[in-house]
């Protein structure tokens, strides 16, 4: 196959390739029309003991928070100290901080540590010493915001929910141009099924003669082929945990569905657009950036890709003319995909349980769990990380596809049970859970490069290890005092349709 | 002059270590910094993962427990910790007798002071090493791509492939495609290190030659390579320690796909250490063994050319 000879420019392929959030170019406006308004202190506030330290993951969250933190620390007379960190160096740095007495005031957790193994630990303290209108302000919060096991505890409040992981990762992105090389025409209100899809990839492949390829993934990251996979088969109609131990866990019968029908069907509705020519070459050497570019340079047609991109675009690519749709379904399926939890985890901040200005971390966590707070971080944010509260997106400055996004998330994406809430002993379980190697994700791309061949075989072996690895995480957290069971895990009043809200 | 004849009494009662640090206190106090340096930075990371590899630990939380050699055996049957282990094995063989092999014939071409302009070639051929791995990464997988990739627009332009071929996508080609970028960034350093070794070849010998009649092709390999050839253990030595730290070029190229193709060593200890699978906990106390285990295997590489290194100088003129 001859591809056309006006490549992608080195410029694009850098921008994509480094990942940089376009916000981070941008000075950041918290308010529409003047400075934010951090209002009468919640509290009498002690005197500052040192700087207020933040630590989080950086990205967007330090493009809002180092300045927001600036203008709370002008309103309220205490220095401010930001850092944000790579996820690698936070699973370090956290830990040896709180040990050593040097943790920031708040910080973010290392990506793959439960919030309850934290508070455990004694690394993290409850916000209600310090907020008095606690139980007013959860109550502002939308439902499933706050979840015992996760970010409460024996009623205390711990962590910080400030954004929303109603997203998915996977909707399907597409330059207007590649499609309308095809016979369809998809949007919000119509969206594409599995054989639409394909044949859409097939078709702007065919009819560009072969210049755009129809479908990009970037499958050196094997993440995406886990999203991909699993949230097609859940808009198939299974539905299950997305990440961890509940990886394909179907919480209304208790059992693995990682060689249910629907993935089975995923899988090779990805292999078969492999042999139709219509995926873009190469994907097995491109991350996820990388394979963002290309689309927006117009050389791939579509794309399974989150919300992130639509601001990325629009910013770098403002020439480029871009829709979206929904996750592509079987005909006949209406499935939503999943999150295992409203909140999202990975943004959610904690209180250092030594921190040196307890107060003042508390007061920043109230102010983003106010409509004004929301509001400031969606304006700034956008759809990427969406705020949590509905309102603060409705009313934020963004353009009207990041708000139309955000709605179909509204939609598309449903919160599952939380096993922690059934009995925090799974915290020991989430923790002694070793995931078989090849997991989901590596699986599907042996599948798609051939290293493996039979692809119902493949998911057999895998939907058993799982469930013999989880039985073997229970038994271990057992005899470790954990007093779990299996059948604590099925949620029988889980109507998949919706959120679970216990 | 011996040692004995410079500082040290010939002749005395024998002292105490105390009183010989004591008496040698300003020496021992400029080790220190070294010391200091080499306890924190190099022991005591050593010390700590032989522990950690003993202990059932994620590295994020308090709950550590000692497993003995749990890990050491689990990783003998783990078929990816085996499968990485002959990787990086594969990889050190592959590419490392390539690289002495063109370092040494640029620097014996670059040697040659007839050469116009060998400084700019140096230089241009050491480029690569000191450009950052990820710019090299991002520059070959534009290089090596399918898609509008300069090299595949050559082959097929030339008509040695059909189509495109998937240089780093390719389970099958994947390892040989990181093999040739390896060499390409890294052969810059062993021809510098074949430089310095030709320097030591003495003047008058290619003066000798030259009267001799001799042609340049017998110089190099009647009078060149005799002598430098001891060098080729420690040039072999580190480069073979080189390719087996391989892990910034994989990581920021295929991140050892696809699906354990290109998965080294390094990678391996890397994804178990500090990449688990999404929602899971790491094992850091199982990367350590893995990390242990690896480290003895370079350890016995660098005995053995150690042992090399002496059974060569013995057989040197004056070493009986």
């Amino acid at each position: 196959m001859i591809y056309r000879r006006t490549p992608m420019s080195r410029r694009g392929f850098l921008a994509g390739a480094s990942a940089l959030g376009i916000a981070a170019a941008a000075r950041p406006a918290f308010a529409q029309d003047a400075a934010f308004d951090f209002g009468e202190p919640m509290m009498d506030m002690p005197a500052p003991n040192g700087p207020l330290r933040w630590l989080d993951s950086g990205d967007q969250k330090g493009v809002f928070f180092e300045p927001f933190l600036a203008e709370y620390g002008q309103a309220r007379g205490i220095e401010t100290v930001y850092d944000g960190l790579p996820w690698s160096e936070i699973a370090t740095v956290v830990p040896l901080g709180v040990r050593n007495g040097s943790a920031p005031d708040a910080f973010t957790l290392p990506l793959d540590m439960p919030p309850a193994v934290a508070i455990d630990q004694g690394w993290v303290q409850p916000l209600d010493p310090y907020i008095p209108d606690i139980a007013e302000w959860r109550a502002g919060f939308p439902a499933g915001s706050f979840v015992e096991g996760i970010n409460m505890r024996d009623g205390q409040t711990y962590g910080l929910p400030f954004t929303s992981d109603r997203r998915s990762s996977c909707l399907l992105l597409f330059g207007r141009e590649a499609m309308a090389l095809t016979e369809f025409e998809p949007s919000p209100e119509n969206p594409l099924t599995w054989d639409q899809f394909r044949a859409a990839a097939r078709q702007i492949t065919e009819n560009s003669g072969g210049q755009i390829p129809g479908f990009i993934i970037g499958g050196a990251q094997v993440n995406r082929w886990r999203d991909v996979t699993l949230q097609m088969a859940s808009r198939a109609g299974a539905h299950f945990g997305m990440a961890g131990f509940v990886t394909g866990f179907d919480y209304t019968d208790g059992e693995y569905k990682l060689n249910s029908p629907e993935v089975v069907g995923a899988v090779e509705l990805l292999l078969a657009m492999r042999d139709d020519g219509s995926v873009f070459p190469g994907v097995l050497s491109l991350n996820a950036p990388q394979a963002r570019a290309f689309t927006a340079q117009g050389n791939a047609g579509m794309i399974l890709q989150g919300p992130w991109n639509v601001p990325i675009w629009e910013a770098e690519n403002p020439d480029f003319d871009f829709g979206f749709t929904w996750t592509p379904a079987p005909e006949g399926a209406d499935g939503r995909t999943y999150t295992n939890s409203l909140p999202a985890t990975a943004n959610m901040m904690f209180l250092n349980a030594d921190a040196q200005n307890p107060a003042h971390a508390a007061e920043v966590f109230r102010l983003m769990g106010t409509l004004e707070g929301q509001t400031a971080w969606a304006n700034v944010v956008g759809p990427s990380d969406p705020a949590i509260f509905p309102a603060a997106n409705e009313q934020a400055q963004m353009s009207d596809r990041s708000r139309a996004v955000i709605a179909l998330q509204e939609q598309q994406v449903r919160a599952t049970p939380v096993p922690y809430s059934a009995n925090t002993g799974f915290v020991e379980v989430a923790r002694l859970f070793q995931m078989p190697t090849p997991d989901i994700a590596q699986t599907v791309q042996g599948l798609f490069a051939g290293q493996l061949t039979d692809v119902q075989g493949s998911l057999d072996t895998l939907n058993q290890a799982m469930s013999d690895a989880l039985d073997a995480a229970i038994e271990e957290a057992n005899a470790g005092g954990a007093n779990v069971t299996r059948d604590e895990l099925v949620f029988a009043d889980w109507d998949p349709m919706t959120d679970y809200s216990g | 002059m011996s040692t004995a004849d410079h500082d040290i009494p010939a002749a005395g009662p024998r002292t105490g270590l105390g009183t010989r640090l004591w008496a040698h206190r300003v020496d021992y106090l400029f080790l220190v910094p070294g010391l200091v340096i080499f306890g924190a930075f190099i022991l005591w990371p050593m010390l700590a993962s032989q522990y950690y590899s003993l202990l059932d630990w994620s590295g994020f939380d308090s709950r550590r427990i000692f497993v003995g050699l749990r890990n050491y055996r689990e990783l003998l049957a783990d078929e990816f910790f085996v499968a990485a282990f002959w990787r990086s094995v594969w990889f050190t063989l592959a590419t490392v007798p390539l690289q002495m092999l063109l370092g040494l014939v640029l620097a014996v071409i670059l040697n040659n002071r007839l050469l116009k302009l060998s400084a700019v070639f140096r230089t241009l051929i050491f480029l690569p090493v000191v450009t950052p791995v990820a710019v090299i990464a991002i520059v070959m997988a534009l290089m090596l791509s399918p898609f509008n990739g300069p090299i595949n627009d050559l082959i097929t332009g030339a008509g040695l492939v059909q189509r495109a071929v998937d240089f780093l996508g390719s389970p099958q080609l994947v390892m040989w495609s990181l093999a040739g970028i390896y060499v390409w960034k890294w052969t810059g350093v062993t021809m510098i290190y074949w430089l310095a070794a030709l320097q030591t070849v003495p003047d008058e010998l290619y003066e000798a030659a030259r009267l001799d009649g001799v042609t340049g092709r017998q110089v190099t390999m009647y009078v060149v390579m005799p002598i430098i050839a001891p060098f080729a253990v420690v040039i072999g030595l580190i480069s073979a320690i080189s390719a087996l730290n391989v892990f910034p070029l994989i990581q920021a190229t295929t991140q050892g796909g696809p699906f354990f193709a290109s998965e080294v060593m390094e990678v391996f200890i890397f994804r178990t250490a500090f990449a688990p699978p999404s929602g899971t906990f790491p094992q850091l106390g199982y990367a350590s063994a893995a990390g242990v285990l690896f480290g003895l295997a370079i350890m016995g590489l660098t005995i053995l050319q150690v042992l090399a290194v002496r059974r060569t100088r013995r057989k040197e003129p004056g070493h009986g």
